[in-house]
């Protein structure tokens, strides 16, 4: 069974007097531990299939169900739940919290996660995901002296922390070099294949389709 | 709480400025509120020293008491009735000493009662200011509408009225300087003090002390710029902190997408806020003692304990509101706008 489906679901935005119909009905099943390509020409809405998805803003018509429930029917507290517990998200860029050490990054999700671990577990938990990612020996740094690539490895690992069941990622290597967003997809590739994450990725780099399961192509809010 | 402590530990500078701030308006708050309080006795103490009651005058006098006469036969049944009451007179005059230095003073003398001292004739009690001019006990004092010689017989603490010292004589003198039989005003102490009385208008203490000419107007201002400052500091948290969270609202996003409640960014920004206000105001506290403890005993400065606290919890409740309605932001803040805008 899949364990996220997204079921006729539609976005239009609204602006002025103009209503543009962005999704016009989309249908995608995602298999746990598969890590799914979401490509498609730029504009098409790949970006909106996935904030709706991840919870970030409601369909306009259709069903997102998430291990069976259905999150369009949801108060923002419950998708709030969800996101924080369930979910773990990699933009473009790193939107990493300026003021904290990349360790503090890590503990803040743990928290906001509410996983059930004391303040030891938490401190083994963040060595742990930091030798994953490759980022221990910047433990202390802040954000402002890791390079963009360094960055986007503490996003990944604050992503999947807290052991999440979905991970989005919005083409999460588009400010990387060549040699560095292989670097991030192997790292996410075996992350969520060790942990069985479910994945949906939105990505225009070519180079980055080999680490998907599965490709899908959206085309004038449709996916082909 | 550690996020909020983390950020202040991080972005040093910038809550400095918002704390050197708080400090300085504060500060300023308490030495004005010290001022105004120190003119305020400067000017009535006097009156401010007597119990609570009912200060009455004549209903002609259009509520000026060195207008007012109280008619001598109703004084009279008045201080039968009330026997704690007491008759009043006050005005303003001058001594010489010996050497003819002159010093301007506020005669006031009373009929028999506990409130004020029992001076008898060609006596004079002073407020114990004029011993820095170098009048000792038993010092010979003139005056030139006085046939006599007032010889000094004690100092008071404290008793100054439209920021001259108090003198106290005896009535008979008073009605010779002055050339009037008839008492200004009556004073009945306590809650008995009926409210209206033939012929009479009664005032509350805090009433007659805006009958003194200069008091009201004094005050008046002087509470005026407390409160503005007050209120201007509540405009500069809500100024403060409505930049800060502009600036955040990036990372407020980010958090809300990740998770964070709303309430918990609330809860940073107001342990944030209660901290530097805390520490901003125990230093103004601090140094607002301090210097009330040095201010040159010229001045006329009383500020105390219980004022700084008073005013303190204004601060706070005011620093609160106002970081709280430019927190309204991070409640409208959408993840989503976050992460299309991309930073760090
Ligand atoms: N909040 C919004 N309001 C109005 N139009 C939007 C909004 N979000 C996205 N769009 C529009 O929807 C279309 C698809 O956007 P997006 O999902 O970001 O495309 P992609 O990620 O495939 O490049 C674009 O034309 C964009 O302008
Ligand atoms: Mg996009």
């Amino acid at each position: 069974m899949a364990i996220f489906e997204i079921d006729e679901v539609k976005k239009s935005f609204k602006t002025g007097d103009v209503t543009e119909q962005i999704l016009k009905g989309v249908d995608l099943e995602l298999k746990q531990g598969e890590i799914t390509a979401l490509v498609g020409p730029s504009g098409s809405g790949k970006s909106t299939m996935l904030t709706i998805a991840a919870g970030l803003q409601r369909a306009s018509g259709g069903h997102v169900m998430f291990d069976g429930k259905d999150m369009t029917q949801m108060n923002q507290e419950q998708i709030r739940k969800i996101r924080s517990s369930e979910f773990g998200f990699v933009f473009q860029s790193a939107h990493l919290v300026p003021f904290l050490t990349v360790e503090d990054q890590l503990l803040l999700m743990l928290d906001v996660a509410e996983t059930k671990m004391n303040k030891k577990q938490q401190k083994q938990e963040v060595a742990k995901v930091l030798d994953l990612v490759g980022m221990s020996h910047r433990k202390d740094a802040y954000p402002s002296s890791l390079s963009g690539g360094e960055r986007q490895r503490v996003a990944i690992a604050r992503a999947i922390i807290h052991q999440p069941k979905m991970l989005f990622a919005d083409e999460p290597t588009a400010s990387l070099d060549s040699k560095r967003s292989k670097e991030v997809m192997e790292i996410i590739r075996n992350l969520t294949k060790t942990l069985k994450i479910t994945t949906l990725m939105v990505t225009h780099d070519e180079e980055m389709l080999p680490y998907a399961d599965r490709i899908v192509t959206m085309k004038d809010g449709l996916l082909a | 709480m550690q996020m909020a402590w983390k950020e202040v530990k991080k972005s040093k500078m910038k809550f400095l400025i918002l704390g050197s701030i708080i400090f300085l308006v504060s500060f300023l708050t308490f030495i004005i509120s010290g001022l105004a309080n120190g003119l305020s006795e400067d000017n009535a103490a006097l009156i401010k020293n007597l119990p609570n009651g009912q200060f009455y005058l004549n209903e002609d006098a259009d509520q000026t008491y060195n207008l007012s006469k109280i008619d001598e036969k109703q004084q009279e049944d008045l201080l039968k009735k009330y026997t704690d009451a007491t008759a009043i007179s006050i005005q303003m005059g001058f001594v010489n000493d010996a050497d003819d230095k002159q010093f301007s003073v506020a005669f006031v003398t009373a009929t028999d009662s506990k409130l004020f001292p029992n001076v008898k004739e060609n006596e004079i009690v002073l407020d114990s200011s004029l011993k820095d001019d170098g009048i000792k006990v038993g010092d010979i004092l003139k005056n030139n509408q006085f046939s006599g010689e007032f010889k000094v017989k004690g100092f008071t603490e404290k008793q100054t009225y439209s920021h001259a010292p108090v003198a106290f004589i005896n009535m008979k003198n008073y009605q010779e300087i002055y050339r009037v039989m008839e008492m200004q005003t009556v004073f009945i102490p306590g809650s008995d003090a009926p409210d209206s009385i033939k012929g009479l208008e009664s005032f509350s203490n805090k009433e007659f002390l805006n009958t003194i000419p200069s008091y009201g107007a004094e005050q008046m201002s002087l509470n005026m710029i407390i409160w503005f400052l007050v209120v201007i500091s509540g405009m500069l948290f809500a100024i403060f902190f409505y930049m800060m969270n502009v600036q955040k609202i990036g990372l407020y996003g980010i958090l809300k997408a990740i998770g964070v409640k709303t309430s918990k960014l609330f809860s940073m920004m107001w342990y944030q806020m209660l901290l530097i206000t805390v520490i901003s105001l125990l230093l103004s506290v601090g140094l607002s003692q301090v210097f009330s403890m040095v201010a040159p005993s010229g001045m006329p400065f009383s500020l105390t304990m219980q004022t700084t606290l008073t005013l303190s919890a204004v601060f706070l409740v005011i620093g609160f509101i106002g970081a709280t309605i430019s927190g309204f932001q991070i409640k409208k803040v959408e993840p989503l706008q976050a992460i299309q805008q991309g930073e760090m």
